[in-house]
């Protein structure tokens, strides 16, 4: 909960239930929200999760960012048997639902889209800004020494060479990296564009060093940081002009009225906007579940609240059956990912534009300013 | 070549003025002060978060309220000055306390003040920013204005005499207190005026004490324990290191080379390159 992350997951929650509670609840009855705070740790996770089943009887458990914590708490949740909805992106929790399903079928990713999308989307980032007019081909990525970015650069650095571009840089960063210097400049020397893939270092030092140094190519990629509101503070204003992919569309830009709406209640009840991603996705979490609940009532469940009916008929949110979220259309594949395309919730390219979050594609709530 | 001398140069000129506070103060009372990064993060946090209302005045107040709280630390050290171990869990849960703080007010958040003047000008073929250049000024005005406070001015030689002797300094009527406080007070100014030139080249977060801490760490071993213008020479030294290291290996590798010239230097020569006994 020290984390933008944690608190961001707590508001949009809140915000969520607050709003069912004033329009009569969930079949009559009022949300309850009980705080529970993993302290990124997987054994605190492991016992907040029996705290909840056991003590606080909850009837659905939402959150929980961190892949790692998620993944090691995934066997505690099949002994508790409540259902999950998580916020992490990591491939392997919904792998271990198709693997062993009537252990981990508990786990629902709703927070998210699965990491493993990135690569692809930012071939397209790329494509994008050929088919505006940067030329693009040579590829200098910086990225974070971790273990989910290196898993994205294998992928990545394969399906860059199918579609006719080249890795020509690669400089691993540890997350206490702050002089980016030497990196940039080497980039510039080689290559038409720098590619962060940057979530845990610090984005914020490599942006103003990007602007400072006035390194003449753009910078286009995965810098998780650029979707918080406040990045603009951060860097003194000098992420203007960034090309950034926000994962799952959660950034704060009007790309339909839902969202509008959400935007602006969050400013309302906060005083802020959606401080990190994992607002927008516990925000649709909680709502999903009420869907769930209501489909299972209305097909003449017994109990709809039991957690046996909630998973099927959570999993009956499918492409056939979307719910409209706040992000776009949520519907859960056979393992209980997120459904991903156009059509769905997809990762959205996005720039940063005078001290706005402007996204350009799919939907464009403003046009590509080139640097 | 270029670039490693002038970004290294640059760097060096950051670490000189955290780590030559941080050997004053060891040399002078003769302690390992782990608070002495949260000087260099509490400057640079606070400069940021007045920075949109008080404008670049909120860097002196910063500077200003590293001082104090260098004053605050020395209050708290006092009663156990003599005991070695007692200082170092103190001033590291003093450290500990203050990242916590930044961390529940600010989140982990990297935080940076604006650069007071922007541009480039190529250096060698290097380009370099004017908020570099001006740093590296400021750096060495600030190491020169620390020699001569100390070589020629009245505190600054019962400075010089408390560090080579504690109790002959009070036998000939110096005020030791007084050397200790002003002694931090000057330690902490340092590391302030170096983390609010650090948060405009670079960035800050909460764990940017203990990173800063290691640095201050390598660069007094290199340098030798105490000695200021040793330190001086090892934080340049450890800028073209880190800085070299990075171009040739890349950035992952600064750190650890770093961490192995700390280790190098307590194998091969404990005293450092000017180390006092």
């Amino acid at each position: 909960m020290q984390t933008r992350y944690g608190v961001a997951m707590e508001r949009g929650v809140m915000l969520a239930a607050k709003e069912i509670n004033e329009n009569g609840g969930i079949l009559g009855k009022k949300i309850e929200v009980v705080v529970a705070d993993s302290k990124l740790k997987p054994d605190v996770a492991s016992t907040e999760l029996r705290r909840l089943a056991f003590d606080e009887n909850v009837d659905v458990i939402i959150g929980g960012f961190s892949s790692g914590v998620v993944i090691a708490s995934m066997d505690t949740l099949a002994e508790v048997e409540k259902v999950w909805m998580v916020a992490c992106a990591s491939p392997t929790v919904t792998e271990k639902v198709k693997e062993d399903y009537d252990i981990y079928k508990y786990v629902f990713r709703v927070g998210s889209t699965n990491s493993s999308t990135f690569p692809a989307d930012l071939v397209a980032m790329l494509d994008f800004l050929n088919e505006k007019g940067v030329k693009v081909k040579k590829v200098a990525v910086i990225r974070d020494e971790a273990k989910w970015v290196a898993d994205i650069m294998d992928q990545l650095r394969q399906i860059l060479e199918v579609n006719g571009y080249e890795v020509v840089m690669e400089e691993v960063v540890p997350p206490t990296q702050e002089d980016f210097s030497t990196a940039l400049l080497e980039a510039q020397s080689k290559a038409d564009v720098i590619m962060p893939l940057i979530a845990h270092g610090k984005a914020a030092s490599l942006v103003k060093q990007w602007k400072d140094n006035e390194i003449k190519i753009p910078l286009a990629g995965l810098d998780l940081h650029a979707v918080n509101p406040d990045y603009w503070d951060a860097t003194s204003g000098k992420c203007d002009l960034e090309i950034y992919l926000a994962p799952s569309a959660s950034v704060p830009a009007e790309i339909n009225e839902k969202m509008k709406a959400f935007i602006e209640a969050y400013k309302k009840e906060y005083g802020v906007l959606p401080e990190a991603y994992s607002a927008y996705g516990c925000y649709d979490a909680v709502y999903v579940y009420k869907e769930a609940v209501e489909r299972a009532a209305k097909a003449g469940e017994k109990n709809p609240f039991d957690t046996e009916v909630l998973i099927k008929y959570l999993e009956s949110i499918n492409a056939e059956n979307p719910y409209p979220g706040v992000r776009g259309n949520i519907a859960f594949t056979s393992h209980h990912d997120l459904v991903y395309g156009d059509k769905f919730i997809r990762n959205y390219i996005c720039q940063w534009q005078n001290g706005k979050q402007v996204t350009l594609y799919p939907k464009a709530t403003g046009e590509l300013i080139i640097q | 070549m270029w670039e490693v001398l002038i970004i290294g140069t640059v760097i060096g000129g950051i670490w000189a003025l955290v780590a030559s506070g941080f050997s004053l103060t060891f040399g002078v009372a003769r302690i390992f002060n782990f608070a002495h990064g949260t000087y260099f993060a509490i400057a640079a946090y606070l400069a940021a978060a007045l920075y949109p209302t008080l404008g670049y005045f909120s860097i002196f107040l910063a500077i200003f309220a590293a001082g104090i709280f260098g004053l605050v630390v020395n209050v708290l050290i006092k009663p156990i000055r003599d005991r070695e171990i007692m200082v170092i869990l103190l001033t590291l849960s003093v450290a500990l306390s203050v990242e916590q703080i930044l961390l529940i007010i600010f989140q982990d958040t990297s935080i940076s003040i604006p650069p007071v003047i922007n541009g480039v000008v190529e250096i060698a073929g290097v380009p370099v920013t004017y908020t570099r250049i001006i740093a590296l000024i400021i750096a060495l005005l600030c190491l020169a204005a620390l020699e001569i406070f100390i070589g020629k001015t009245r505190l600054g030689r019962e400075i010089n005499a408390t560090s080579q002797s504690s109790e002959a300094a009070m036998m000939v009527g110096i005020d030791v207190e007084k050397v200790y406080s002003s002694t931090m007070l000057i330690s902490a100014i340092l590391a302030g005026i170096g983390g609010v030139l650090y948060a405009q080249i670079y960035s800050v977060n909460p764990e940017t004490a203990f990173r800063i801490l290691i640095f201050a760490f390598a660069v007094v071993i290199l340098g030798g324990l105490g000695s200021i213008k040793g330190s001086i020479i090892a934080a340049f030294l450890i800028g073209y290191v880190q800085t070299f290291v990075s171009i040739v290996l890349g950035s992952r590798w600064s750190e650890v080379a770093v961490i192995a010239v700390i280790i190098a230097i307590l194998i091969v020569r404990p005293r450092g390159l000017f180390g006092v006994e």
